[in-house]
């Protein structure tokens, strides 16, 4: 399993990763969340040791990552990493007999992952002519063709449509079914929480959220009721609460021990109650209630993390 | 799929699949097939104007003959033109200022009153040639006059010339036409391609970096190792273009009709082991200017005083070149930037010395390795830092730092 342990790392003032420690085990899908600016492609880079470290260390089954065992690891950065003139096929092949594939075995996994990923007729297209979020799929197929051990890949979702998001969770499930381990991150929570069966969520350099998803939006000391009326109605319940623009819906905060049948009746009193629900809050929630402060990105942050890295 | 460690692609192997990449897409790329295309274009070009334009060496002689003329007279004066290298035609003329006016004739020899006249001036080597021609004619005619058969005269008064021999192995001071085409041929040559494929190198780390591939390519191989094969691959592809561009000048001197010199077999070569070794000195340099920026737009500047010392030292060679026996030029020939470009021209002019070469090339190797190990430092610093351009100054303070 990968280890990251006490990574520190700091760039001029700027404390950029503080003590940062985690583990993803094979078989699991861990979910690297928090705002941009947190930390995390940095984090990431430092596992694929293309950050030197202040302090900390990575380890893989217990030895610290060197070069070889980093030849194990899949990674897709932030950025699009791809020449934009080369041609797809190409591009993959190159990339998987550098990863150690002999020349028919990296063609013969090029043609199979362009098949699954639904882009077989575009292997003798230079990567600038395909779409962003198909050099987006060949770029996830870049960090898959070797059936690497350890998958870290930074903001794979983002500018996926919902189909394309669908396909890749998909193909990311079946890597971890054979027995991968992957970290995955996203500055967007609830995007991808569901895809995780655990989150690591860090804030301005420090972990301040890490387990299983379900333990812990259950942890939270909080649960939301939300209450939707036929038309709009005013209702002032004796608890922190919020009402969309139309007037309808309702969203109020409670403790997690309240017993919300009082709250429904006191609705019903007030209006045409079509549909409600009681629930633990979503991960951006819980966030906001252990940080005090919703995950806004930082600037100021992302700015160092862009120049310096 | 289960691959042990040894699967790993050692450094050959890296190497071999990033300089078969970049040969690969070189090849492939229009742009580089038009500047082939132009290249060859421009070296024919050359060899055609010069045809239509260029001197081929002083013009025929025209020499009229006016009055009582022997054989002799004729036959001498055409054999002394041809012992310095002239053709002559030699013809009787009836009215000496319309030859010369008139029809075009040089020079006219009046018999009678023993004259020469000429329009203009009168040519030192021209006057040498009659003055002598005359004077073998008058012996040879007073040697038949005291029996003399006309074999034993021709024994005496067509001696086999004398060679001319330096001691300091100069074979006469003036630089011959063709080895001055030669060494500016070959230093043309050079700069244009060290020029273009050094900026190969340096669009091709700035590329790069500016689309983060360096990152992919990083958890897979060493900078070193890609620095390598990215040198390589496009040397190769450099090397191609310089044979079609070492033929088209071939034909280029026949088109132009001057006879092709047998020291440009010695000279191809030379070149292209100044060119090898130029290659490696200079593009090691760009690489390194590209892995300072971030964005194509900074690979100008960044790379300016590279550009800076490669078009100092051609532009030495149009100064330093033509005198390539003077001391200034030996000792600028042994300054490895300048070395690819001048020390050519000095050996085609057979001005330098082995040793002067071997220095030369020593030095040159040296300053490469050293530039590769500087290379290699900094790379590994600013490889992956993103935003503004890494100054000269900063990257060799972290050179340094370590």
């Amino acid at each position: 399993m990968l280890l990251v342990n006490g990574l520190t790392k700091r760039y001029g003032d700027l404390l950029a990763l503080d003590d940062v420690g985690f583990g993803v085990e094979p078989g699991q899908i861990v979910g690297f969340l928090g705002p941009n600016g947190a930390g995390k492609t940095t984090t990431m880079r430092a596992i694929m040791r293309l950050v030197a470290l202040d302090a900390g260390e990575v380890t893989w089954s217990g030895a610290p990552v060197d070069p070889t065992i980093r030849q194990r690891f899949g990674y897709m950065p932030a950025e699009r990493g791809m020449y934009p003139k080369m041609r797809v096929r190409d591009h993959l092949v190159y990339y998987a007999q550098l990863s150690g594939l002999d020349t028919t075995t990296a063609g013969r996994t090029t043609d199979d992952w362009l098949e699954r990923l639904g882009l077989a007729d575009r292997g003798d297209d230079p990567i600038e002519a395909l779409s962003s979020g198909n050099q987006q799929r060949v770029q996830s197929a870049l960090a898959l063709l070797d059936e690497p051990d350890l998958l870290v890949l930074d903001e794979p979702f983002s500018g996926l449509d919902p189909i394309a998001v669908d396909m890749l969770s998909d193909v990311l499930r079946e890597q971890v079914e054979r027995g991968a381990a992957l970290l995955l991150s996203s500055h967007q929570l609830d995007l991808v929480a569901d895809v995780c069966s655990a989150v690591v969520i860090v804030d301005r350099g420090r972990v301040v959220l890490r387990g299983d998803v379900a333990e812990l939006r259950a942890s939270s000391p909080t649960r939301l009721v939300q209450v939707e009326f036929a038309s709009a109605t005013a209702w002032q319940p004796d608890a922190p609460s919020e009402v969309s623009d139309d007037g309808r819906r309702h969203r109020v905060s409670v403790a997690a021990g309240t017993d919300p049948n009082g709250l429904i009746t006191d609705a019903h009193s007030r209006g045409d109650v079509v549909a409600y629900s009681f629930a633990p809050p979503d991960l951006s929630e819980v966030f906001l209630g252990v940080v005090g402060r919703e995950t806004l990105d930082d600037p100021e942050r992302v700015m160092a993390e862009e120049v310096e890295r | 799929m289960s691959r042990s460690d040894t699967d790993l692609p050692g450094t050959v192997g890296v190497i071999r699949l990033v300089a078969t990449r970049e040969l690969t897409e070189r090849l492939r790329s229009k742009s580089f097939f038009i500047l082939t295309g132009l290249l060859v274009v421009g070296i024919l070009a050359i060899g055609g104007i010069s045809r239509f334009t260029g001197d081929d060496g002083p013009d025929a002689l025209e020499v009229g003959i006016r009055g009582q003329a022997s054989e002799e007279l004729r036959n001498a004066i055409t054999a002394t033109a041809a012992r310095v290298g002239r053709d002559v035609t030699v013809t009787g003329v009836a009215d000496a200022r319309a030859a010369l006016e008139d029809f075009g004739f040089d020079v006219v020899v009046v018999v009678g009153p023993r004259q020469v006249l000429t329009s203009g001036a009168i040519d030192d080597q021209v006057l040498a040639i009659i003055q002598q021609g005359w004077a073998t004619a008058a012996i040879a005619d007073g040697l038949a006059q005291l029996g003399i058969s006309p074999e034993q005269a021709q024994a005496v008064l067509r001696p086999e010339p004398l060679e001319p021999v330096s001691l300091d192995g100069d074979d006469g001071g003036e630089l011959d036409g063709l080895v001055v085409l030669t060494g500016t041929f070959a230093a043309i040559l050079l700069f244009i391609s060290l020029q273009m494929f050094g900026s190969y190198v340096l669009q091709g780390v700035v590329e790069e970096k500016s689309t983060a591939v360096i990152e992919v390519l990083l958890v897979r191989a060493r900078p070193d190792q890609l620095l390598a094969g990215k040198v390589l691959g496009i040397g190769i592809a450099a090397l191609i273009q310089f044979f079609v561009a070492v033929v088209a000048a071939l034909v280029s001197l026949v088109i132009s009709g001057a006879e092709v010199p047998s020291e440009i077999w010695s000279a191809v070569p030379m070149t292209l082991l100044w060119f090898l070794t130029g290659y490696a000195f200079y593009s090691t340099l760009f690489a390194l200017a590209g892995s300072l920026v971030s964005r194509q737009e900074d690979a100008q500047a960044a790379s300016a005083p590279i550009l800076t010392v490669l078009i100092g030292a051609y532009m030495l060679v149009f100064v330093f070149g033509y005198i390539p026996d003077s001391t200034a030029s030996t000792v600028m020939s042994l300054i490895p930037p300048i070395a690819p470009l001048l020390m050519p021209m000095r050996m085609a002019a057979g001005a330098a010395s082995v040793v002067e070469v071997l220095v030369a090339l020593a030095g040159l190797l040296l300053s490469t390795f050293l530039v590769w190990k500087l290379a290699g430092r900094i790379f590994e610093q600013v490889l992956l830092r993103r935003g503004s351009r890494v100054s000269w100054a900063d990257a060799l303070a972290l050179a340094r730092r370590r």
